[in-house]
């Protein structure tokens, strides 16, 4: 035989994977989209949930594994954009905005904890389970509001109290490994330092890479053209050292993207849009996240995560309820804005597997915690966002 | 029979007031935003002076001054009012804009204010109803007479150049430099009752013309005839609309106090007969001082001849002197004419800011900073 032909059985190229994710994506994103209505995101989870392990089981854990790279790429934009959406200057003119995402956090948090604990979950597992209960999926929120072209003061609150969230979670989520550590009798070095590492390497990396693009974009002029391409190499650039020194991507980039929008007091970076090339990555992200769900948790975990998921909306909707209408905007904003802050998914996988690396059996328990709580919401969140933000009248689409 | 509304309403002593449309802008790129409704119910619960309201799309809103007699308390109100509007801004995460255009949004993104006469507009004009996301400065001079009106509308048709000239500061649409020191005007231009009051001498008259319009079932109200100035009989008013809105407030009180000091010669010393002529010439004068601004030329009906916008407003000026004496408007107007003569616009300055920073993103910033100035800023 010709030794130029391939060789068989054929292995499948990481780059062909990702080429047939996106097509499959795209494909059930838009099958979902025409005839449910529901946002395209659901599409891509379906499709993943279909190809995945409850599924036809095309996308085995093997071929997950994979496409490691294309997930943190995605995560990183998605964080990065989300840090550019948070105005600090605006949490200084609207101080009910902070005082309201203090208050969820707080509340999601404990109400998650005790929901928790009443169900015999050991308190370290809840507690930890219940940092990343705060967070509400980034991704879902700024690709529901992009899909929509929605903008207005539930898009634009919802997305602040996202990337506040999340950093909340991140945060906590990180000091919780002092406790992790402790509790399997690491020593006080790691005990301590390891947290600490994590978070100042990370917002340090963050910080520096924003000094890197304002530095950057001076040099380039106003071309969106070229701080678009600077930007994405950045963003990949950043992702690769945040790896390469053990440091938490997500932490990283979700600084860089907040230093971007509040340390250039010059203007030198152009706001450009990176959607059109973060959205090959998300529909990939979705479709994978999608494949990495079990059927199967949802009947084990299915108490938990009813638990989990109840009292993590209630949390978050006292919070927001009480204290949104006192930033003085319309009557209903509160409601729909606590409904758009539902969703969690892949970025909490990504707590988990973050938070746990070390000690992959404390990982496995706290993964059949969240896992059924997110199995729900990957599907739920999305389209509460969606009804969110139409019914607030803020979505493009809306137009007659 | 005449609508009640249509009924002169009498106005003393050269009382006047304003309008501003103004640019509701996003914190991100600065682009046009959406969110009058919510600006709009968030100062309902502020008190202020004046009144803010809806306009056609829904990034745009509207504020008016009560009634004045001086400029200086004018002044001090519209700087009131903007510190008002500002703080809530800044609560809702935006910026507010003056500028007669926003320098790069598309007009096919713009959503109409969810009003009945709004959507009914939409309706009837299309997509001319979206292009009239612009932004215009009214100058409401108050009148003894229906009668007064109808000759001070007249005269001052003669002077529409001098106030384009003078507010221009839309240079940029949808991303592009116009070459016009106003672009704003041409827009209006596209509308089927734009143009001019019809050449009437007297208030029964022109109650005739209203009638009859009425009676072809064209118009309903005043509100429809989209004139670059009109008289308003229920306010008792003459409403110049050919302004654009200025960068500042400040400069928005001196135009007003222009227009204040100009009509106080035109009723006082009734210095013209009004002249068709100067209808024949309406155009062209007006795209003159579109076009360029102070630099451009005007073809005086009266004299026949042709001469520079620029003398023409700084003439006009010193010919005003006792007037502005009497109104207290000598200062503001030898502002005025001190930025005349050094070429000083709200264009010329939107364009610096465009030849400086090389983005429009940055011009629309810019031209937010301008008028918001340090109001409601966290200290």
């Amino acid at each position: 035989m010709a030794t130029f032909l391939p060789q068989f059985p054929l292995f499948p190229e990481p780059v062909l994977l990702f080429g047939l994710l996106l097509l499959a994506g795209i494909a059930g994103g838009e099958l979902v989209k025409r005839t449910l209505k529901l946002p395209r995101i659901v599409g891509y989870i379906l499709t993943g949930l279909l190809l995945g392990a409850s599924g036809l089981n095309l996308l085995d854990q093997p071929l997950v594994d994979e496409s490691w790279i294309f997930l943190e790429i995605a995560l990183g934009l998605v964080l990065f954009e989300l840090g550019r959406r948070l105005h600090l200057d605006w949490l200084a003119n609207d101080r009910w905005l902070l005082a309201t995402s203090l208050l969820e956090c707080t509340l999601s948090f404990v109400l998650i904890y005790v929901a928790l604990t009443a169900l015999d979950v050991a308190p370290i597992y809840a507690t930890v389970a219940a940092a990343i209960g705060i967070s509400t999926s980034p991704a879902v929120v700024l690709l529901v509001a992009q899909e929509l072209k929605a903008e207005g003061q539930v898009t634009e609150r919802a997305l602040n109290l996202t990337a506040l969230n999340s950093v909340a979670a991140f945060v906590l989520a990180t000091m919780l490994l002092a406790w992790i550590h402790h509790d399997y009798q690491a020593g006080w070095t790691m005990v301590v330092l390891h947290p600490v590492y994590l978070l100042s390497g990370s917002v340090v990396l963050g910080y520096v890479a924003s000094a890197g693009a304002i530095g950057f974009s001076r040099l380039l002029g106003k071309h969106a053209e070229r701080q678009f391409v600077m930007l994405i190499g950045l963003v990949v650039l950043s992702i690769g050292a945040a790896r390469m020194l053990e440091l938490s991507v997500l932490l990283a980039l979700l600084s860089f993207g907040v230093f971007c929008r509040n340390v250039d007091r010059r203007y030198d970076l152009m706001e450009v849009d990176l959607t059109s090339v973060g959205q090959m990555f998300y529909v990939v992200l979705f479709v994978v996240g999608g494949a990495k769900l079990q059927l199967t948790d949802l009947a084990a975990g299915g108490l938990i995560g009813m638990a989990y998921v109840t009292a993590r909306f209630i949390g978050k909707a006292i919070g927001v309820i009480t204290l949104t209408p006192l930033s003085g905007v319309r009557p209903g904003t509160a409601g729909l804005l606590c409904i758009a802050l539902t969703p969690m998914s892949g970025l909490a996988l990504a707590m988990v597997h973050q938070t746990t690396t070390l000690y992959p059996e404390f990982g496995a328990h706290l993964a059949t915690i969240v896992i059924s709580a997110v199995l729900i919401l990957e599907i739920v969140g999305p389209i509460a966002v969606q009804f969110a933000l139409k019914r607030a009248g803020e979505a493009r689409t809306e137009e007659k | 029979m005449t609508a009640p509304e249509m009924q002169f309403t009498p106005s003393k002593d050269l009382s006047f007031g304003v309008e501003l449309e103004l640019q509701i802008l996003n914190s991100r790129d600065f682009d046009l935003a959406r969110d009058a409704a919510d600006l709009i119910g968030l100062l309902d619960k502020t008190p202020h002076p004046g009144a803010v309201k809806p306009e056609i799309t829904e990034s745009m809103v509207e504020l008016n001054t009560s009634i004045h007699r001086e400029h200086d308390a004018l002044v001090a109100e519209l700087k009131v009012i903007r510190d008002a509007v500002a703080q809530a801004a800044r609560r809702l995460n935006l910026h507010i804009a003056g500028g007669g255009s926003h320098a790069f949004h598309q007009w096919a993104q713009r959503r109409i204010y969810p009003t009945e006469r709004f959507e009914h507009l939409l309706e009837m004009y299309g997509y001319l109803a979206k292009q009239f996301t612009i932004f215009g400065q009214h100058v409401h001079i108050g009148c003894p007479d229906g009668d007064s009106a109808v000759y001070l509308t007249h005269i001052l048709s003669r002077y529409v150049p001098h106030f384009i000239a003078l507010s221009a500061s839309s240079p940029f649409q949808q991303g592009e430099d116009t070459s016009y020191q106003s672009s704003r005007l041409n827009t209006v231009t596209a509308f089927p009752l734009s143009g001019q009051i019809p050449f009437v001498h007297s208030w029964s008259d022109f109650l005739g013309y209203f009638d009859k319009m009425r009676s072809y079932g064209i118009v309903e109200s005043m509100k429809d005839f989209y004139w670059d100035i009109r008289p308003k009989p229920e306010y008792g008013t003459v409403e110049i609309r050919v302004f654009d809105t200025p960068l500042t407030v400040e400069r928005a009180a001196a135009l007003a106090a222009y227009a204040q000091t100009l009509a106080r010669h035109i009723l006082v010393d009734r210095p013209l007969a009004p002249e068709r002529d100067v209808y024949t010439l309406y155009n062209y004068n007006r795209f003159q001082a579109c076009r360029y601004g102070i630099d451009g030329k005007l073809v005086d009906a009266y004299t026949r001849r042709t001469l520079s916008l620029r003398e023409d407003l700084l003439d006009t000026v010193k010919l005003l002197g006792p007037h502005s004496a009497v109104l207290g408007n000598g200062a503001v107007l030898a502002r005025l004419a001190a930025d005349v003569e050094a070429g000083r616009t709200d264009a010329a300055w939107l364009r610096q800011a465009y030849k400086e920073r090389k983005s429009l993103n940055d011009v629309a910033r810019m031209q937010s900073e301008e008028w918001m100035g340090k109001a409601g800023a966290p200290s």
